[in-house]
């Protein structure tokens, strides 16, 4: 039997705040398997980005633990976490991170270009994703000069780039307006159509009724 | 995309933000430069100087340096003849210096006196007209400043006329002489006017005919390795007599420009600290303001390794790109610096301060390329601590 993509057991994640300890989850499990998708919604603070910052390793429990395809997070040293996240996770950020400096293509090509990847197998895939996007004639363009729905796409293309075994994304559509953020879940949908998992933190309701499973959260718990 | 050619991109992509710090960086390597060129130039142009014609010792009257008094070695003549049978020596000749006039119209205008054996002589080049010849005592040698100041030129007749001394009352000696030629005196500072006659002519015209005294006495020896050899012997036959080599003379040299050394290491070393400064400063502006972007190449699982080596690789591409920019600054400023410097009384045309050596810009390159990666150190330092979830978070509010 093989190891479901991402389970968290019990997380607690404790905070310091102007000399009070601020409890921003209190003991959250769940599992999240193969090919699902799951939207995490709850109102502002109640923990759900906190928890997709420890289900990615980009953040540490107060105690608890994270495991992605079977490996403990904790177990892991910070090169050995660091590759996990680039080989196993997909990341996709509301404000979108893709380096102004870089073209569409090469925002997608580094994280294959840290994984090794030879030059012409990443400007394969780079350009077979940016199709796969919708953004294949836009590829030689700097990040600076796309729409913010490009960008997001873009974002999308990169976190696809090593094939990973879970998406995670922090309110993908939060910076859009409506009918740029209905491109974004398309591509969500076919995603997981393909067989990605995918967990989403969202405030969407419209994405979150594109999940198979929603996880409602209040003052840092699963309240569903 | 390796850490290099991604902050190349980065370098080429902000073309401003790039040339100002290229700029700042070139100007603090042009002066790094400079320094490392005054540090080393100075002893180097003046060895280069006095080995111009293969004369690696000075002869002086005992206690001086050449030129440095009036005093005279007594009995030249003999003391050169005496060296030329030295199986060591290949050539020696000696010169008299001295202050006299020339007439020019109805006036009298100052000229220095080169008293010179021209079968043994390092002191002048040919330039125009020919050389005196060993008996010529009828022929003078004139600098560009001397024949301007004369008026005349090759073939001309000039009349030369020995120091007027007030305390003595005799009649200065006068005498008529034919331009051989125009030469350019090695050692005459900037528009020095310059006369050289052979060596019995200049004794008399200075009244240094009895004594047969001359200034200096150059020699050169058949191999540069037996010079201390060769000038220990010199000294104990000649104990009357400095005898140094040009060794020594640029070790003098130095002790007496010593505050120049002084000045180049001081300096060099502020530009090197601001150079530190600037690149650390400009590099971690950089990098605070991509904190969020490093979080982000972090979460997606970029390489702490990767995120230092692209800053340094930042650092170093800037200073090296700062580097060729300063060296092409700092032999263009070191022209300038040199022509102001050189224009001093009492130092040679012909010497320079800033001596262009293959050594001094690699030295420079090197301690440059140094600079740019320890410059680098602490905002790559920075970048690699970088917490990515409280950044991010930060990024998001």
């Amino acid at each position: 039997m093989t190891a479901p993509p991402l389970r968290a057991r019990e997380l607690r994640k404790d905070y310091p705040m102007n000399g009070e300890t601020v409890h921003a989850l209190r003991g959250v499990s769940l599992q999240v398997d193969q090919g699902e998708y799951v939207a995490i919604v709850g109102p502002s603070g109640s923990g759900k980005s906190t928890l997709l910052q420890l289900l990615g390793g980009i953040d540490t429990p107060s105690s608890g633990s994270v495991e992605v395809l079977g490996t403990r997070l904790d177990a892991l040293g910070d090169p050995e976490l660091t590759r996990l996240r680039l080989t196993r996770l997909g990341f996709i950020f509301q404000r979108f991170h893709l380096l102004p400096v870089l073209t569409a293509r090469e925002n997608v090509e580094l994280p294959m270009a840290e994984a090794g990847l030879r030059r012409a197998e990443r400007q394969a895939r780079a350009r077979e994703l940016l199709d796969f996007v919708g953004l294949g004639q836009r590829a030689d363009h700097r990040a600076t000069q796309l729409s913010g729905g490009e960008m997001q796409r873009v974002a999308i293309a990169r976190a696809l780039a090593n094939r990973p075994a879970v998406i995670l994304a922090d309110e993908p559509t939060g910076e859009l307006d409506a009918a740029t953020g209905q491109e974004i879940l398309t591509l969500f949908r076919r995603l997981n159509r393909d067989g990605a998992t995918l967990v989403v933190v969202t405030h969407d309701d419209r994405l979150a009724g594109e999940a198979g499973r929603v996880i409602h959260m209040l003052d840092g718990a699963i309240r569903d | 995309m390796t850490a290099l050619t991604w902050g190349l991109k980065r370098l080429i992509r902000q073309p401003l933000r790039t040339a100002l710090s290229l700029a700042g960086i070139a100007v603090a390597a042009a002066m790094l430069l400079d320094m490392v060129m005054l540090s080393g130039g100075i002893d180097k142009s003046f060895s280069d100087l006095l080995l111009r014609r293969g004369f690696q010792m000075r002869l002086t009257p005992k206690g001086t340096l050449p030129f440095d008094t009036e005093a005279a070695i007594s009995g030249a003549a003999e003391i050169v003849d005496a060296l030329r049978r030295d199986p060591a020596i290949v050539a020696a000749g000696a010169v008299l210096g001295t202050a006299l006039y020339g007439r020019s119209a109805d006036s009298l205008v100052t000229l220095f006196g080169y008293g010179i054996q021209p079968e043994a002589q390092s002191l002048y080049q040919v330039t125009a007209g020919e050389d005196l010849t060993a008996g010529d005592t009828v022929g003078v040698l004139v600098s560009e400043p001397a024949a301007r100041l004369l008026g005349a030129t090759v073939g001309d007749t000039v009349t030369l006329v020995g120091r007027l001394d007030p305390q003595v009352v005799t009649a200065a000696v006068g005498r008529r002489l034919l331009v051989r030629g125009v030469v350019r005196w090695l050692y005459d500072y900037r528009g020095q006017p310059s006369v050289g006659t052979v060596l019995p002519v200049m004794q008399r015209l200075a009244g240094q005919a009895a004594a047969n005294g001359a200034s200096l006495i150059l020699v050169k020896a058949h191999d540069d390795a037996e010079v201390p050899a060769l000038a220990a012997r010199l000294r104990e036959r000649f104990p009357q007599i400095e005898v140094n080599s040009v060794t020594d003379l640029v070790r003098h040299f130095r002790e007496r420009l010593v505050y120049f050394r002084q000045l180049s290491y001081i300096l060099g070393s502020m530009s090197l600290i601001v150079a530190v400064l600037l690149i650390a400063t400009l590099l971690t502006i950089a990098v605070n303001e991509r904190l969020g972007e490093i979080a982000t190449l972090r979460a997606i699982g970029v390489s702490r390794r990767t995120v230092v080596a692209q800053v340094l690789a930042e650092g170093v591409a800037l200073t090296l790109a700062g580097a060729v920019l300063g060296i092409a600054l700092g032999l263009m400023t070191a022209r300038y610096l040199d022509a102001i410097l050189t224009s001093f009384p009492g130092l040679p045309a012909a010497f320079s301060f800033f001596v262009p050596r293959a050594g001094s810009l690699a030295l420079s390159a090197f301690v440059l390329l140094v600079t740019g990666s320890v410059a680098g150190l602490y905002p790559a330092w920075l970048a690699a601590r970088a917490p990515i979830a409280a950044t991010l978070r930060a990024e998001a509010t």
